[in-house]
């Protein structure tokens, strides 16, 4: 019997570090395959450091938007949800003169309550978060072009505090240890796995699923709500554009969550995310550095995704895939 | 054990659709006893246990514990009420650590301000699980690191440690090794001398008997009658779970009949990681051949691996005309039928009507002109006739089956492979919780089918209807056949057992 016990033992220690060396080794990977490529205008200490600070936008987005994802849902409206959340935090810090403040709170509010409609919607209406959250994602762009009033909103250079080091990073961080303390630390993250596990048995256990279900929404609006603040800041505008348009802001969240969910049988999604989104960005500024047309950039970016998470992501056999 | 009275169960009764699966129910369980509750499959003995626990709302009727009249709404309210279960499947959930799933739905003891104190959760579970004497078994690990049986075990902890006035154990042993059983035992043991009591379901005569103070026996969801363990014995048991006036057309009446040389199916050397190993066996025409065993012997398993279905399988599956069945689309065009013990997920379309669901693996040969093109008078056609030929309770053929009872989606696959005229037919657990009505059917039909030369394999955990309906019966045992008996009027559940375990 101790025998078996040391084995699991064991087996846990080495699942966590094997997650952490998977991560390291696309990290140095997709790093040194540019740098062979273009070794003049890629990935020096410094630029190294700039891929990253781009990566923690979608990084602090991403770590949200999982409570979302482990309970097998979907959103699409991220982009619509940062969009919205970044032009009232900006309107609210100029035109109504709440300086950081009106900026901050604004856009996380903002944010959660897009979250609190996303789920409230799924929930009552009972229809898949997909389509909920796309229908909802074109109003939200709407609302945003009617606050913007249709022009570019542009942040005042004086309150461009998160777009560069040191404010960016601080943000980043202390929003990757609150989603942290909320999985790890609460009853919230218990209970978004037991429904991402069974549902039907996590409602038999007294739970309340369509609670936590936009809960989950919240939270992962909050934490878009943090990646306007990052994205504005370091774009120093934001256009509120209609017709869908923000939807291309959804796909690298998603991706980074995706790497959360593949290495959650390690047990650190939270730290994969970060890592993943950094490993996305290393892929982009490669391109970017190489100058391929866009067109290959994107055919080459997206098949070096599906590979990733292929590799990373074991489906049981037999396992329905949706 | 006292004569106080613990629990009454009054009137209780609940339907699914037209299925009625608890009628008017109602018994009295005392303070510190085993109370046992038989009855075949679909009796209704867990649907009774899952009203009681929560787990479905109660149609009419009520339960009162120590005078109060109880109404939980799911497991935690009964917990609160002091009644708690171990489920027939896996009760636990992946993804969470075995503490929280311990506490699970109890959590907020642990929860200060908002933040869950992890450590002292861990430390609880740890106490406890030291305290049953699973020291090997760890607090903080995920639960997806334990086996089945480990899983169970914390089952157990979380379903007992709060000394609940009633603990139902839901035919949780056949999951179990002995070592496991043993460890279940000794804590029914101590919950019993604690004064409170066990609700325990079991197939297993012989340890009900061991085991309980007083059965309960339920048939087709009627309440049959309370008694003493120590006045019956197992063919009194039998007598009352089936009923008196079942013997006779029940099963198979033909003794000695020879059964054909001619071999249809040959299975050599089959292996599937993990679940069988080096099966080998011969089908031969006409002949009904049964696969008991425990629910984890790997029987299930050889019904998948015949029909292509086996992910990794090794060694051959080798029809009468060399034809090697190593996929799914393979068995099918040779005409294999398979029909799952998973009935709801893996052999009906739930949402689609009757008639769809008879035709899909027909609608090749339905199709017409060189395009292949259905015709929906056609299709009727088909589908009725075969709907009809086994007659299923329906409306018509438009209906879906999610409408339909056990029993009746159960005829619509069978139906599905009688209308794709299948030659070997693999059925796994055909009559799991289906009425006696409906089994006697299928019993029928299948009777039916062998006197047609169709050859059938028939997996199935009920020992009697093995012993009743097959020409030849393998026994299983962790992946290997064990033993092999052949029909014979003599045969009892005993001589299966004793293979199996």
């Amino acid at each position: 019997m101790s025998s078996s016990m040391k084995t699991t033992e064991k087996k846990k220690l080495s699942g966590k570090a094997k997650g952490y060396l998977i991560l390291i080794v696309l990290l140095v990977a997709s790093w040194v395959i540019f740098k062979i490529a273009t070794p003049g205008n890629f990935g020096s200490p410094k630029q190294m450091l700039q891929y990253f600070q781009a990566s923690l936008l979608a990084a602090t987005g991403a770590v949200g938007f999982y409570f979302v994802m482990v309970m097998g849902m979907f959103d699409f409206s991220i982009g619509a949800n940062i969009v919205l959340s970044s032009i009232l935090g900006c309107v609210l810090a100029t035109n109504f003169g709440l300086g950081y403040v009106g900026f901050v709170v604004g856009s996380i509010v903002c944010g959660a309550l897009v979250g609190l409609l996303n789920g409230a919607f799924y929930v009552k209406l009972r229809i898949p978060s997909m389509i909920v959250t796309t229908g909802l994602a074109l109003i939200y762009e709407a609302v945003a072009n009617y606050i913007a009033g249709g022009v570019e909103q542009t942040l005042p250079s004086d309150m461009r505090a998160f777009g560069s080091m040191p404010g960016n990073v601080i943000l980043a961080v202390i929003s990757f240890i609150v989603a942290y303390i909320f999985l790890n630390y609460t009853k919230v993250g218990t209970y978004t796995y037991a429904i991402g596990s069974n549902e039907f048995v996590a409602k038999n256990m007294g739970i309340n699923v369509n609670k936590y279900k936009v809960i989950a929404f919240l939270i992962s609006g909050a934490f878009f709500g943090v990646e306007a603040i990052l994205s504005i800041s370091y774009g120093s505008s934001m256009v509120a554009v209609t017709g869908m348009a923000s939807m291309s802001r959804n796909f690298i969240p998603t991706m980074g969550c995706f790497f959360g969910m593949a290495f959650r049988k390690y047990g650190i999604p939270i730290q994969a995310i970060i890592i993943g989104e950094f490993v996305i960005n290393i892929i982009f500024y490669g391109f970017i550095a190489l100058g391929a047309p866009t067109a290959i950039q994107d055919v080459i970016t997206g098949l070096a995704l599906l590979i990733i998470i292929t590799l990373t992501t074991r489906v049981d056999k037999g396992e329905i895939v949706k | 054990m006292s004569n106080e009275v613990r629990l009454q169960v009054k009137n209780v009764c609940k339907s699914f659709g037209i299925t009625k699966a608890v009628q008017n129910v109602s018994f009295n369980i005392n303070k510190g006893e085993v109370h046992a509750l038989i009855g075949e499959n679909g009796s209704g003995k867990s649907t009774l246990t899952n009203m009681l626990t929560g787990i479905y709302p109660i149609d009419s009727g009520i339960f009162i514990l120590d005078g109060k009249e109880i109404h939980p709404k799911n497991q935690i309210e009964a917990n609160n009420e002091g009644v708690s279960i171990i489920v027939q499947e896996l009760g636990t959930l992946s993804g969470l650590t075995v503490a929280e799933n311990i506490f699970l739905g109890h959590e907020d003891r642990f929860v200060k301000a908002g933040i869950k104190n992890t450590n002292a959760m861990n430390k609880e579970a740890d106490a406890l699980l030291k305290k049953y004497g699973f020291e090997r078994i760890k607090a903080a690990h995920m639960i997806d690191e334990y086996n089945f049986e480990d899983r169970k075990l914390v089952e157990i902890v979380k379903a007992t440690y709060f000394s609940p006035k009633i603990v139902v154990i839901d035919e949780t042993t056949t999951a179990l090794s002995q070592e496991g059983r043993e460890e279940l035992y000794k804590h029914m043991e101590r919950i019993r001398n604690e004064g409170n009591s066990i609700i325990f379901i079991s197939h297993d005569l012989p340890e009900i008997l061991d085991k309980s103070d007083t059965i309960t026996v339920l048939r087709d969801g009627v309440y049959i009658d309370t008694v003493k363990s120590k006045d019956m014995t197992e063919d009194d048991l039998k007598k009352l779970m089936v009923g008196r006036e079942m013997t006779g057309k029940y099963y198979r009446a033909d003794y000695g009949e020879k059964v054909s040389d001619e071999v249809v199916l040959s299975v050599k050397n089959v292996t599937v990681p993990g679940l069988i190993y080096d099966v080998s066996f011969d089908l031969h025409k006409g002949e009904i051949l049964g696969f008991g065993g425990l629910s984890e012997s790997g029987m299930h398993e050889v019904g998948k691996a015949i029909f292509g279905a086996s992910f990794d399988r090794e060694g051959s599956v080798t029809l009468a005309d060399g034809t090697q069945i190593n996929d799914i689309p393979t068995a099918i065009k040779n005409e294999i039928a398979y029909t799952s013990k998973d009935r709801d997920n893996e052999s009906i379309v739930i949402n689609q009507s009757i008639g769809d669901n008879i035709c899909l693996p027909s609608l090749g040969k339905l199709g017409s002109g060189p395009l292949k093109l259905l015709s929906d008078k056609k299709l009727r056609a088909f589908s009725d006739k075969y709907a009809k030929e086994i007659s299923v309770k329906m409306v018509n053929t438009d209906q879906f089956v999610s409408e339909l009872s056990g029993g009746n989606k159960q005829k619509v696959v069978l139906a599905r492979w009688i209308g794709r005229d299948s030659d070997i037919i693999v059925l796994d657990s055909p009559t799991r919780g289906i009425d006696i009505k409906v089994k006697q059917d299928i019993y029928q039909l299948m009777d039916q089918m062998r006197k047609d030369g169709k050859s059938i394999i028939m997996i199935s955990e009920e020992l009697m209807e093995l012993i009743g309906m097959c020409d030849r019966i393998l026994i299983m045992k962790d992946g290997k056949i064990s033993g092999q008996l052949d029909r014979n009027p003599d045969m009892d559940e005993n001589s299966l057992i004793s293979m199996m375990v």
